[in-house]
């Protein structure tokens, strides 16, 4: 889950933005998603028979 | 209002025709389209991402879609992966005419990063499309 986070989200940062600094910055907002929205996620499907 | 809006479209330049040469090789290569315009740095990382993204799904045990693994009607439900493994380009040509990834095996489905593994095939080709589609812009000059 990490490594797609990581993937996808430099895609996304780079195609996203026009500024270097905005690139970052989205692109490290995408992957906390990522990471927070699959944590969620799983911990709700852990708790689902 | 209409006049307006029409002689907004007789200004629009046409699209240069590299534009659609530097798409094609975006998507025929990952990372390609950007080398051309010289982005090494967005090519190393988009297209990085995309090579990375597709060999770690093909290494999970992997599944591409193709039209040959439905009968009848179903094939058609074939159809959706299969455009989101086609945006690889040369990597699923290669992969289909090489047989690798491609096989129904039980062996293969029962691993367990095997769903994992055709999540990773399949947004590879997705990430392709918008490197693909962001080369484009930069060589029609809509985007920095």
């Amino acid at each position: 889950m990490t490594l797609f986070a990581v993937l996808a989200s430099v895609v996304f940062g780079a195609v996203a933005k026009d500024t270097t600094r905005d690139r970052w910055l989205y692109g490290l907002k995408v992957f906390a998603e990522f990471m927070a929205i699959g944590l969620v996620l799983g911990w709700i499907l852990y708790f689902i028979p | 209002m209409v006049k307006t809006e029409s002689a907004q479209v007789e200004r629009a330049e046409p699209t240069p025709s590299i534009a659609w040469l530097v798409g094609v090789a975006a998507w025929f290569v990952p990372g390609a389209g950007h080398l051309l315009l010289r982005k090494w740095g967005r090519a190393i990382a988009m297209g990085g991402a995309v090579w990375i993204c597709f060999f770690l799904g093909l290494r999970m045990g992997g599944h591409m879609f193709d039209l040959s693994s439905g009968q009848g009607s179903s094939s058609l439900l074939q159809v959706p992966p299969m455009i989101a493994n086609l945006g690889t380009g040369v990597l699923y040509i290669v992969c289909w005419l090489l047989g690798i990834g491609f096989a129904d095996d039980p062996q293969q489905a029962a691993r367990a990063t095997y769903e994992y593994g055709n999540t990773f095939l399949l947004i590879a080709g997705l990430l392709n499309y918008l490197t693909m589609l962001d080369a484009f812009d930069i060589a029609a000059g809509r985007k920095p």
